[in-house]
């Protein structure tokens, strides 16, 4: 390279054309935004582990939803049966597979007459107050296979009737 | 804290490397502009990325696969031929700054160099990356990088001797 060196004194002689402006602007631009994106955040190497251990729990928690699921729907008559009953008697309502509504029954074993009570609002209007203890039972039937449930609980109501004086 | 050093030294090495990185993106382009996207893209890409500031040869690689993008895209390249067309001529913009006479043909000389020299010049000279990195960064064997920038400087002196004499 001997033979070069005074072409390469010149070459280096000459100085390349400076970073404009706008480049540098742009280029802090460019950190700013990538500040912004992950400030707080992880570096690549974390996000890496940390994207293994998200893609693990989500694999883990899949897993026991199927499973779950499997074991909740599952074809025979008399888990179904089973599982319905479980949900009509935590909730109250009527998902359970193949189950209908049939039949509500109110009774009322107790009237009891209160008197009269100021409302609690207007202080001037009177109201009679009765209160009325029930028993409700609600009954639902899969006309397939003709197994029914039924859910019986005593309810207490009050009711208040306004009273005017003529 | 930590973070505010590190965005220092690459604001440094931006300031140090910059010009040179425009002078070999513009290896691809004869728009200053072109060669300023290339730049932008391909720096902002590999301080992304971590690499080591010291890894010139792969900054210059992320350069020269910026650039490389940047021709096999379509929309890039019918736009060129759309301006090409208009002017008539291409208009080549200035790479270097406060040349004198025999500055000014100098840089022209290295302009008219094939593109396979020229590129291992603008390398050589004003990044003063190694044979061993040259090669690296254009995917060429380190002989080849060699002989390349030999062929180059012997042409420019073939220039130049009519001149010095």
């Amino acid at each position: 390279m001997n033979d070069f060196s005074e072409v390469e004194a010149e070459l280096k002689g000459l100085r390349p054309a400076p970073v404009s402006p706008e480049l540098w602007a742009r280029i802090e631009r460019g950190f700013a935004l990538r500040d912004v994106a992950t400030a707080g955040l992880l570096s690549p190497r974390r996000r890496r582990i940390a994207a293994w251990w998200t893609l693990g729990l989500s694999l883990a928690a899949a897993c026991v939803a199927i499973m779950a699921g499997l074991a909740f729907f599952s074809p025979s008559p008399d888990s179904a049966t089973s599982v319905a009953q479980n949900k009509a008697t935590s909730s109250g309502a009527t998902s359970g597979r193949g189950l209908q509504p049939s039949a509500l029954t109110r009774v009322v074993y107790r009237r009891r007459d209160e008197g009269l009570v100021f409302s609690p609002n207007q202080s001037e209007q009177l109201l009679r107050r009765v209160r009325y203890e029930t028993r409700e039972t609600m009954q639902w039937r899969n006309p397939q296979t003709g197994a029914s449930l039924r859910v019986s609980y005593p309810a207490e109501q009050v009711v208040l009737t306004p009273v005017s004086f003529q | 804290m930590e973070k505010t050093h590190d965005d220092e030294d690459w604001k440094t090495c931006f300031a140090q490397l910059g010009p040179a990185l425009l002078l070999f993106a513009r290896r691809w382009t004869n728009c200053r502009a072109d060669a300023e996207d290339i730049v932008q893209e391909a720096f902002v890409r590999f301080w992304r990325r971590e690499h080591s500031i010291s890894n010139r040869a792969l900054l210059y690689a992320a350069v020269r696969s910026a650039a490389l993008d940047r021709l096999r895209s379509e929309q890039r390249r019918h736009r060129r031929e759309a301006a090409a067309a208009q002017d008539g001529a291409e208009q080549v913009e200035p790479q270097f700054t406060g040349l004198d006479g025999g500055q000014q043909m100098l840089a022209a000389a290295v302009e008219r160099l094939p593109n396979e020299q020229r590129e291992v010049v603008l390398l050589k000279i004003w990044n003063e990356l190694t044979f061993a990195e040259i090669a690296a960064v254009l995917e060429i064997s380190q002989n080849t990088a060699a002989s390349r920038y030999r062929y180059a400087l012997g042409a420019l002196r073939r220039i130049l001797q009519p001149h010095h004499e």
